[in-house]
């Protein structure tokens, strides 16, 4: 699970790199580009939808022009560093129905948030250290706090607060549990040794900064 | 909690120090019956294990025991109550009086437990001024308190509005009005009574069709608490001790301040048995009166609605009052509480983990965590390198081990401490349990570096040897694979026991057990090293010890590295 396949398979070029480190996958679905901001060092990986284009739309109705609303893009979806989207997942902006009008509200993804294979995700925010286990539904207008463990397989439903520090699974999603006080820490230790043929397991720990993750996806 | 393989529990053996005699016997009847505490290897199929494995991220680590200490080992207190689903802070006194539930807003659907939303039933036709009526309604499987028919005034302050409104949208009762209420009817029922004694029969028919009524639960308890109350008074009229009960003409505070003074009679008095109380006799002291016709319309109501009407018992459980049968019962259940909590080593009282009170915050002020003090093991398995020009070879697949073909495992070490490690594994040649596989260290044993600064690594290039890839070197016995700055891996080598052979001898009838196909391997682990005296005991060492002196240290304990789920041929 936490080593989604096709991480490894695809050959070299898979992902183009910007400036600021974000590695993006040639096969991820990406619209409305504009409305979209990478921290850095974030990974989209391959068949990858962002719903960029589902704006909030709010802000144009009140400035008519379309010239005018270009100097303020509105954000849809906002991810931070060394966050990685893992393959064939779908981040979608929560959207509601008010007054007869379907309203979109921007997104925000902390740093260092994995996101397993295959999840669909619309939660209002996503704090950091935040693992997303494979094959996650998170409904609109869900609060993740930070150090939190979702399991596989979970559905959380709308509107859902998930305190920090707490691991939770099911369906409908309720908190099963506490990640330990060492939740995200590597440990003196466990730097080193991917990379080189002769390493132990994977130098990153779940809910841990994923930059060496992050490096190790070309 | 189930992990993806490959994982490392660590076994805390606080259970079995204290009680080594007892597990020691126990272990003995079911293993051989010659082995000894030393001698005997650790299982981690014993049910007994089940509770001293943990994941490394759960263990703390106590500096003055130097020990590791798991959730067993520890004294947990409560630093402060928060609703996990407003985040509010709740107040210890508010917890105390008012229970552990949150008190504002936050309600779990009592059918799925997701928790509700407040939504307007407004009619965007003809709007009300408060946007009103309100109902809380489940995101998640679309129940509402429309089906119990509750509709609230306002969207706050929703448990002050729900604890008055009973289902099917009757009001509740507050305590105080009940309190009034039952005086009231009490009196009434004394008149009656009166009545009925002289003769006249005109008795209010209202209150009548009210008693009839089937008390509710929270009723019938308040009536009962007010009738024992009303009893204990009557027993004992005055708290002997209280200073505002001292009233001398009342004959049970005379007659105790004679027990004071007169030996005699005490004696006496005490032998004497209190006179058993009065059982309840009317509706109105909390008698209930089981009545068959509510069976028999429950049987009914069942027969004409069908079993999607009743309750599954997680659901009754979760309800305040976990008597009720039907789904038209039902009621929001409050959010439970969450708590932050500080740890205790059980052995000293020294503090392990105190988080920062502030319920936003997730930082700690005091966290001393195993994992800087204990090597982390990680498994791998070894993959031929691919051939050059050929496609990759998939990744290994854990959960499916083949039985009887030698799989090669790479085994790490990495250590966090500041000083270099020589380290002894040792585990069973063959795993405990049905399954038998046959596991090899090839390099049991060796030393790891120390974990010093990440440059050191960088600029020696002589410490680390650069491997030209994983296959140049070789698998031989009492050589290390690899090493690096901090850590040092060691090959296992693997050999899956069979499933079938097993099936076969215990004959067709006999399944294995849940989980007895996964191959866990039990590792001891013996780390030496030598450490500054000061270092760690810091001001107690200080006086005495003189600096740089160093010591030697040693730690041992057991783990389970569960390496995947051998599949059947």
């Amino acid at each position: 699970m936490s080593r989604p396949s096709g991480r490894k398979a695809p050959p070299k070029g898979e992902y183009i790199e910007t400036d600021s480190g974000n590695k993006v996958s040639r096969r991820s679905a990406i619209t409305g580009t504009a409305n979209i901001t990478l921290g850095g060092r974030t990974v989209i990986m391959a068949d990858v939808h962002l719903r960029g284009d589902l704006h909030p739309t709010r802000s144009t109705t009140s400035t008519t022009t379309s010239s005018s609303s270009k100097d303020v893009t509105p954000t849809s979806i906002s991810i931070g560093r060394c966050t990685v989207i893992s393959t064939g997942s779908t981040i979608k902006p929560p959207s509601r129905i008010s007054r007869g009008a379907v309203h979109y509200y921007p997104m925000k993804i902390g740093d260092n948030v994995f996101v397993g294979p295959n999840c669909t995700i619309s939660a209002i925010s996503i704090s950091s250290h935040v693992h997303v286990g494979a094959n996650t539904i998170i409904h609109p207008f869900a609060i993740i706090k930070e150090n939190v463990k979702i399991l596989p397989n979970s559905v959380i439903p709308a509107n859902m607060v998930i305190p920090s520090g707490s691991v939770v699974g099911g369906r409908p999603a309720r908190v099963v549990g506490e990640v330990g006080e060492g939740w995200g820490v590597s440990g003196g230790g466990a730097s080193g040794g991917l990379g080189v043929g002769g390493g132990g397991e994977k130098a990153w720990v779940e809910g841990g900064d994923l930059r060496e993750l992050v490096r190790s996806i070309k | 909690m189930a992990q993806s393989f490959p994982y490392t529990y660590y076994s805390c053996d606080c259970y079995d120090s204290k009680a080594a005699t007892v597990a020691a016997k126990r272990a003995s009847a079911q293993l051989q019956p010659e082995e000894d505490e030393e001698g005997r290897t650790f299982d981690p199929r014993n049910p007994r294990s089940n509770y001293s494995l943990y994941p490394l991220e759960h263990l703390l680590y106590c500096q003055d025991c130097q020990q590791v200490r798991c959730p067993r080992c520890v004294i947990e207190e409560t630093l402060n109550w928060f609703c996990p689903s407003c985040l509010f802070e709740v107040p210890s006194s508010v917890v105390k009086s008012d229970g552990n539930r949150c008190t504002r807003n936050c309600y779990n659907c009592p059918v799925c437990t997701s928790p509700m939303n407040v939504s307007s039933l407004e009619d965007p036709n003809d709007p009300s001024t408060s946007g009103g009526p309100w109902i809380l309604s489940c995101p998640y499987c679309r129940w509402s308190t429309l089906e119990t028919r509750i509709e609230f005034e306002k969207h706050t302050a929703i448990t002050a509005q729900l604890s008055r409104i009973a289902n099917g949208g009757k009001p509740i009762l507050t305590a105080k009005e009940r309190d009034k209420d039952r005086e009231k009817r009490m009196e009434q029922d004394k008149r009656k009574s009166r009545d009925i004694l002289s003769g006249s029969e005109d008795s209010p028919t209202g209150d009548q069709q009210k008693s009839d009524e089937v008390p509710s639960h929270d009723e019938l308890f308040s009536n009962l608490a007010a009738f024992y109350k009303s009893q204990l008074a009557a027993q004992t009229p005055s708290n002997p001790f209280s200073p505002h009960d001292i009233n001398f003409s009342s004959p049970s505070s005379f007659s105790r301040i004679m027990n004071l003074y007169s030996t005699t009679t005490s004696k006496k008095q005490k032998r004497e048995k209190p006179t058993p109380m009065r059982e309840t006799a009317s509706t109105l002291e909390g008698l209930t009166i089981h009545d068959p016709s509510t069976d028999a319309a429950a049987i009914e109501r069942i027969r004409k609605d069908g079993w999607s009407s009743t309750l599954s018992p997680t659901q009754k459980l979760a309800q305040p009052n976990p008597n009720i049968r039907f789904s038209s019962e039902l009621r929001p259940v409050a959010a439970l509480l969450c708590t932050k909590r500080g740890k205790r080593c059980r052995n000293c009282r020294h503090i392990l983990s105190k988080p920062e009170s502030k319920i936003t915050s997730t930082r700690y002020k005091i966290k001393l965590l195993a994992l800087n003090h204990i090597p982390r093991l990680s498994l791998r398995a070894l993959e031929p390198p691919a051939a050059p020009g050929t496609p990759a070879p998939p990744p290994f697949d854990y959960s499916a081990l083949k039985s009887g073909i030698p799989q090669h495992f790479v085994l790490q070490l990495a250590n966090p401490l500041f000083d270099p490690i020589r380290v002894t594994l040792a585990t069973p040649s063959t795993t405990p349990g049905k399954v038998q596989s046959r596991v090899t260290i090839l390099c049991p044993q060796f030393e790891v570096g120390a974990n010093t600064d990440v440059w050191d690594d960088a600029l020696s290039s002589s410490v680390s040897p650069v491997k030209s890839g994983g296959a140049s070197s070789s698998i031989e016995a009492g050589k290390i694979w690899d090493r690096g700055r901090n850590w040092t891996s060691v090959v296992i080598e693997v050999v899956p026991g069979f499933l079938r052979d097993l099936l076969a001898k215990e004959g067709e009838g006999e399944e294995l057990d849940e989980d007895e196909d996964v191959l866990e391997i039990p590792v001891f682990v013996r780390l030496q090293w030598e450490a500054d005296v000061n270092a760690e005991e810091r001001g107690l060492g200080d006086s005495m010890g003189k600096k740089g002196e160093r010591e030697k240290r040693e730690e041992a304990f057991w783990t389970v590295v569960g390496v995947g789920r051998i599949v059947r041929l």
